[in-house]
């Protein structure tokens, strides 16, 4: 073989074998490659020994080969580890000022992360408990309503049955309904939410029994009750066997066995139920019930099918479409079916209407942000830490000196920092996880009122904290590792080493807090105005004296007419078949040209003056009875909607019969102010079908009025349990969740307020203290509260302006975005970006006149005696 | 024997080191060990057997002379100590011990 080779192996892999072999054993191998590669390449193709060349030596990486990393090698080892967490021990307990500083920071933020964790999972979790989730599929219906396709839960009543029949393919149906009804055992009245469903309900979804048997559903008779519900009316007794009276409406009721108990629903689930009972029994639920009527519709039908078949199932339903569309008519007619697998139903519900499930999209959304914003807290808490360690640093410097000159390495003192960095990310670990265990989750599951099932000895959760631990003390603990072990031994023990104080990066950390902490004052205190600007947002009607009722029908109606009418403090009274913000009807309106879906509410003529609802053109319906049958009284959003410049006298079709309009009323919201106000139309009720009862009163009786209303219904209708109340309390919710809202962003912008104002606390603390000579000096020759106080702010002065100039904008576009996404929201002005900038003005200044005055307050002699 | 330590392809690769005196270097074993068991082996496989073996006390090893062929780099020729002989040994006499026991079994388990 001559010196000379035409072709040699590929370098890459020569340098990553040089890489990782043992010093000793890199002659050899590597011989022995080339040897063999030169060899291979004789018989074969260069390329081919290449090739090969690179695969063995891959397969070369081996643990008994690689080298081994030098810190590992010595001998000594433990007891250096010994060593450094024995002298970060002592610094935290030498400063419990920093060490504060630094676990503070730390485990507030581990502790939001931990909490993040527990949503995420909970909200990830949402119905995957249940074994069938893959093949239990809920039949949807498409459909084209003014343009656009919306997708419809209910689907008509025969189709579940009929399916059944038509296809193999599919193992199991159910059928859902839903009524409200008044369960009765013993003197425990309540109203309650039935569902009437196949036995097969308990097959397809997971809700094991505590008590009874799924299959007890086949008899007509049985009844199965949730957990909640069986401690409701039985306590924590066992009761299999009792009977409950079921009051589907006045006159109409039926006994029931309990047969099951379902054990305590998980925590994370879109689909329940309160009580069960057969489908069948609609039939004794309802007068006349017919299960062939395909204009009528039930809550939902699922299918249980092998998700292989779902095409072929798609393509048979043409059938029903056809059935359903000639039965309905063209008001409602479908384009289509689908079919949403149970798994991920949870997700497609947000698109759904009225379907069982519920939609889990905003708590996806929720998700992100809190992921961010998680992420930015321990970002901010990191920082104060770099900050700290570097600014300290100058303290150990003779530390640093002399383990360096006794023999260690730089990568040792990177070892002995980033050790230190561990033991106190993990005392921040153990409290930020008593936080989040303590503090943050059920201080979430307390405003929400829901259940995060939190578990402490979950496996995935200490991965996660693992984690947590590896990337916070990496992420905090480099850079200060690095930056101090770089420093010559000679310059430290000189003593004429100097740094620490014009750090570049440590001012970009602070400027980077300050200006976090300015976006999330500006947002708290944007959403905080938006929010008083809301609950004093008008609803369009008069909420605050309004109180109403339910009633079962027309007749009882009269009743407690009679008797609400003698009280002296009602002004007026009226009937109606829906309510605003409790019940309407959506309808199709036919105009020549197009068609227009709104909310419909079937109303008593006094029911404008009862609401506070305000006429602006026309007039609203006639006293007389029997008159207005065809008259319309509709709101501004339905003529904007048409382009009308008068709406009197207008005209259009409901099903066959012609309306005219003959008023217009002011918009007022049916719905939260989350959600569009949507065009209305109001029509004469029929007296029989009232089921609601409103009052006006005077201001200020209110309380009374419903003490007596109350206590009227008790006399009249012993057996049901009254339903109403003040009509403020209908959205009460909603307020509820601004209020929410508010705090939360108050905690945030408190949590990171905090950490900036402890990051700089001790950034201007420690330059203080490093300059005490200085202020001595300056002192003695007669400096004032002005120099001294400028001499401090100065140095970060361009830093407040540069972090607010950045912060501040940002804030207030984030909020901005943020809030605008609401159908309803304030004027957004510049001004409370201004009240934010501020406040962090106010805070920035309190914590350095802090040190001001201690420098202030300490007699200069003991300042120049020092050292 | 639990002592000792000595895996299947360890021992095979004892054997071709004590077999090849001193021509026993990382490729000479290789191809020798490759041509008596009709497959491919990886220069991985068998320099960490080495390695492991040499730190178990089975061999020593010193540089032997460079070639060419591979760059001017020397060769590493592994010797079988003293005690891996003895543990070679030791392992052929149990195996001989077990096949001499195992036809006595044979014929009791044809007439089962």
């Amino acid at each position: 073989m001559s010196q000379t080779q035409p072709y040699s192996p590929p370098k890459w892999p020569l340098r990553f074998l040089r890489f990782f072999v043992k010093k000793e054993y890199l002659e050899e191998i590597e011989g022995d490659m080339e040897e063999i590669f030169y060899e291979y390449a004789e018989y074969a193709s260069v390329k081919k020994a290449r090739r090969m060349y690179t695969w063995e030596i891959i397969k070369l990486f081996r643990p008994i080969l690689i080298k081994n990393l030098e810190i590992l090698q010595q001998l000594n080892q433990l007891d250096m580890f010994k060593n450094y967490f024995k002298v970060s021990m002592r610094g935290l307990v030498k400063n419990p000022l920093n060490s504060f500083i630094n676990v503070f920071g730390l485990s507030m933020s581990i502790g939001f992360a931990v909490f993040s964790y527990a949503f995420f999972m909970w909200t990830i979790s949402v119905d995957q408990f249940h074994v069938h989730k893959n093949e239990v599929h809920m039949v949807t219906a498409f459909a084209e309503r003014d343009g656009t396709m919306q997708q419809h839960g209910k689907t008509p009543q025969p189709l579940g049955d009929m399916l059944k029949h038509d296809f193999a393919q599919i193992n199991k149906v159910c059928r859902v309904e839903d009524k409200n009804v008044v369960m009765k055992y013993e003197d425990r009245v309540h109203h309650e939410r039935v569902r009437f469903t196949d036995p097969e309900f308990l097959e397809m979804l997971t809700f094991p029994l505590k008590w009874g048997t799924i299959g007890s559903l086949k008899d007509l008779n049985s009844i199965i009750l949730s957990e909640d519900m069986s401690i409701k009316y039985f306590g924590e007794e066992n009761p299999i066997g009792q009977s409950m009276v079921m009051i589907f409406e006045k006159g109409r009721s039926k006994e029931f066995k309990i047969t099951g108990v379902a054990k305590e629903f998980p925590k994370s689930r879109t689909i329940t139920f309160n009580f069960l009972i057969n489908f069948e029994n609609l039939k004794s639920a309802t007068p006349n019930y017919n299960f062939d009527d395909w204009t009528a519709s039930i809550n939902s039908t699922l299918i249980q099918i092998k998700p292989s078949d779902l095409e072929s199932i798609k393509k048979g339903m043409e059938k029903y479409k056809t059935i359903q569309n000639k039965a309905v008519g063209e008001d409602w007619a479908i384009s289509s079916f689908g079919f949403e697998p149970l798994a991920t139903l949870h997700i497609a519900s947000e698109d759904i209407r009225e379907g069982i499930s519920r939609s889990s999209k905003t708590n996806y959304t929720s998700i992100r942000f809190m992921v961010v914003i998680s992420f930015f807290l321990l970002v901010l808490a990191c920082f104060n830490y770099i900050n700290i360690a570097i600014a300290t640093a100058a303290k150990r410097l003779k530390e640093i000196g002399i383990r360096k000159s006794i023999g260690a390495t730089r990568r040792k003192v990177i070892v002995q920092f980033l050790s230190e960095n561990v033991v106190i990310t993990f005392f921040a670990l153990i409290v930020g996880l008593i936080l989040g265990y303590t503090f943050f989750i059920p201080g979430f599951e307390f405003l929400w009122s829901v259940n995060l099932d939190f578990r402490v000895w979950d496996p995935s959760l200490w991965m996660f904290l693992a984690a947590i631990l590896l990337f916070t003390s990496i992420a905090s603990g480099i850079y200060p590792s690095i930056y101090i072990s770089r420093f010559q031994v000679v310059n430290i023990l000189k003593g004429s080493m100097k740094f620490g104080q014009r750090n570049p990066v440590t001012k970009f950390f602070l400027g980077f807090q300050l200006a976090m902490s300015c976006i999330f004052i500006t947002c708290s205190v944007l959403f905080k105005m938006n929010n008083t600007y809301m609950t004093e947002r008008p609803w369009g009607y008069n909420q605050a004296e309004t109180l109403y009722a339910n009633v079962p029908d027309g007749a009882a109606y009269e009743e407690l007419n009679l008797l609400m009418a003698q009280q002296p403090d009602v002004i007026s009274i009226s009937g109606s078949q829906h309510h605003v913000g409790k019940s309407h009807v959506p309808t199709v309106l036919h105009f020549p040209e197009r068609e227009l879906e709104v909310d419909r509410l079937a109303v008593d003529p006094a029911y404008f003056e009862t609401m506070g609802i305000d006429l602006i053109d026309g007039r609203t319906f006639n006293h007389a009875e029997g008159s207005d049958r065809q008259a319309v009284v509709v709101n501004e959003q339905l003529a904007k909607s048409m382009a009308w410049t008068s709406a009197l006298g207008e005209q259009f079709r409901i099903d066959t019969i012609q309306y005219e309009v003959i008023g217009v009323v002011k918009d007022f919201h049916s719905y939260s102010f989350t959600k569009q106000i949507r065009p209305v139309i109001f029509t004469i009720a029929d007296k029989k079908e009232y089921k609601y009862l409103s009052l006006k009163v005077k201001s200020g009786s209110e309380i009374s009025v419903q003490e007596s209303l109350q206590k009227n219904w008790a006399k009249l209708f012993p057996e049901i349990p009254f339903e109403g109340g003040h009509q403020e309390d209908v959205w009460g919710f909603y307020f509820q969740t601004l209020k929410i809202y508010d705090l939360v962003w108050k905690v945030l912008a408190f949590i990171a307020v905090s950490l900036a104002t402890l990051g700089l606390y001790g950034l201007v603390k420690l330059n203080v203290e490093g300059r005490t000579k200085e202020f001595s000096i300056r002192k003695v020759l007669g400096a004032g509260v002005k120099s001294i106080a400028g001499c401090i702010i100065n140095q970060y002065m361009i830093l407040f302006i540069v972090a607010i100039a950045i912060g501040s904008p940002l804030g207030f576009f984030f909020g901005r975005w943020l809030i605008e996404g609401n159908a309803y929201h304030m004027p957004v002005t510049l001004y409370p970006a201004g009240i934010a900038v501020v406040i962090i003005i106010i805070v920035l200044l309190t914590t350095i006149s802090t040190q001001v005055w201690k420098v202030l307050k300490t007699n200069p002699v003991n300042g120049l005696k020092s050292e | 024997m639990k002592k000792t330590k000595l895996g299947e392809f360890e021992e095979l690769v004892l054997l071709t080191v004590a077999t090849l005196q001193q021509d026993a270097y990382g490729v000479e074993i290789k191809r020798e060990l490759e041509d008596r068991l009709k497959e491919k082996l990886s220069v991985g496989s068998i320099q960490s057997a080495l390695k492991r073996m040499e730190e178990k006390g089975f061999l020593t090893s010193q540089f032997g002379q460079a070639t060419q062929k591979r760059g001017g780099k020397r060769k590493r020729i592994y010797t079988a100590t003293p005690y891996a002989h003895r543990v070679l040994a030791d392992l052929k006499e149990i195996r001989a011990g077990l096949w001499n026991s195992m036809p006595k079994l044979a014929p009791v388990l044809k007439t089962i």
